[in-house]
């Protein structure tokens, strides 16, 4: 759960990028940071490999200011897409408040989204969390791309999300539907603590 | 001086800080959430070095597992300037990593030795309670805005 201090009046939340392999989650990442003031984010972090491929996480930290009286900060995360990088998604994803699935919309990519996407339900299982009470949002990337290469929202809904989660088209790269998924994702998680919640004192 | 999200960590950290004559601490959950904190000055930069620390450790961890079946403890790393000092230390029902950057105004041994005191005080610290969520039912208005002054949509 996000870490509120009374206190001082501070609330600290993990939002988590997963995702297949380049299906662009360090992008949505690198557009935040670019359009983010840096008086209101620290650098982003990537820790990567030669060939720009996701080690082991992005790490970008954001500062939304105040809400509700709260000075709230969001921690957001990327996780390696690539399968063999199993063990460093799990450690990545400990303790989200919130996951974004960036799905690549390419149809020659649907067998990798939903190996993807079943890897994230298999993680979250395997810490014990329902995947019912994770907030969750969908985005479907590289909606940009010709017509022809891609599957469209409704035939990716079919594909993927079958709990009904909020869903955006996306370009990444260019920025559509970066903002607005982020803003999705930030309400389901911070719409938990407007109910009761865990509370560190 | 210390500054602490978690209030029962902020007497246990300023005494670490204090004895060992640590520069910098930070004490933060497994997951990279900063729980306190001494000698940053700027919350977001606490927040990467918090999610480097998390990384290390459970890197550590999940390789000790794998070529031995257990994780492994306390980490330092020297260079010639500063060292840095990595270490859990059981809290409650969880856990607490605490990274510690020092120079030569101390030694490892005498970092060591003030962690485990710290590790004492914070054995037994008061279990996450369940209150009224923090947030009014208006938060939206607040987020909403905010976001689209961060991304220059206001």
């Amino acid at each position: 759960m996000p870490v509120v201090n009374y206190a001082s009046r501070e609330i600290t939340c993990k939002i988590v990028y997963y995702g297949p392999g380049r299906s662009g989650k360090t992008s949505n990442l690198q557009y935040i940071h670019r359009r983010v003031p840096a008086a209101r984010r620290g650098e982003m972090m990537s820790l990567a490999t030669h060939g720009d491929r996701t080690l082991f996480f992005d790490f970008l930290p954001i500062d939304l200011g105040a809400i509700s009286g709260f000075t709230t900060r969001f921690q957001l995360y990327t996780v390696p897409g690539q399968v063999y990088y199993r063990s460093t998604r799990r450690l990545v994803l400990q303790g989200a408040d919130g996951v974004v699935f960036v799905a690549d919309s390419q149809r020659r990519q649907a067998e990798e989204n939903v190996e993807s996407y079943r890897d994230l339900h298999e993680a979250l299982a395997e810490q014990g969390v329902d995947v019912r009470d994770v907030p969750l949002v969908l985005q479907y990337n590289k909606q940009d791309l010709p017509p022809d290469l891609v599957a469209s929202p409704d035939e990716l809904d079919a594909l993927l999300n079958f709990r009904a989660v909020p869903t955006f088209a996306a370009d990444a790269l260019g920025g559509r539907g970066v903002f607005e998924t982020l803003r999705r994702v930030s309400e389901l998680v911070l719409r938990r603590l407007a109910t009761p919640a865990t509370v560190i004192r | 001086m210390t500054r602490a999200v978690a209030p029962w960590l902020d007497a246990p950290l300023t005494d670490f800080v204090r004895q060992a004559r640590v520069g910098m601490a930070v004490a933060l959950e497994p997951s990279g959430r900063v729980l306190a904190q001494h000698g940053f000055t700027r919350a977001l930069d606490v927040m990467a070095v918090c999610s480097l620390v998390a990384a290390i450790h459970a890197s550590a961890s999940e390789l000790g597992r794998q070529v031995g079946g257990r994780p492994f403890g306390p980490l330092h790393h020297g260079a010639s300037g500063q060292q840095v000092f990595l270490a859990p230390a059981a809290a409650g029902s969880g856990t607490v990593l605490v990274l510690a950057v020092f120079d030569d105004r101390t030694s490892l041994g005498v970092v060591r030795h003030f962690f485990a005191a710290f590790a004492r005080a914070v054995a037994t610290v008061p279990d996450e309670d369940r209150a009224t969520g923090p947030l009014t039912g208006d938060f939206e208005r607040d987020l909403g805005r905010n976001l689209a002054v961060l991304f220059g949509r206001a």
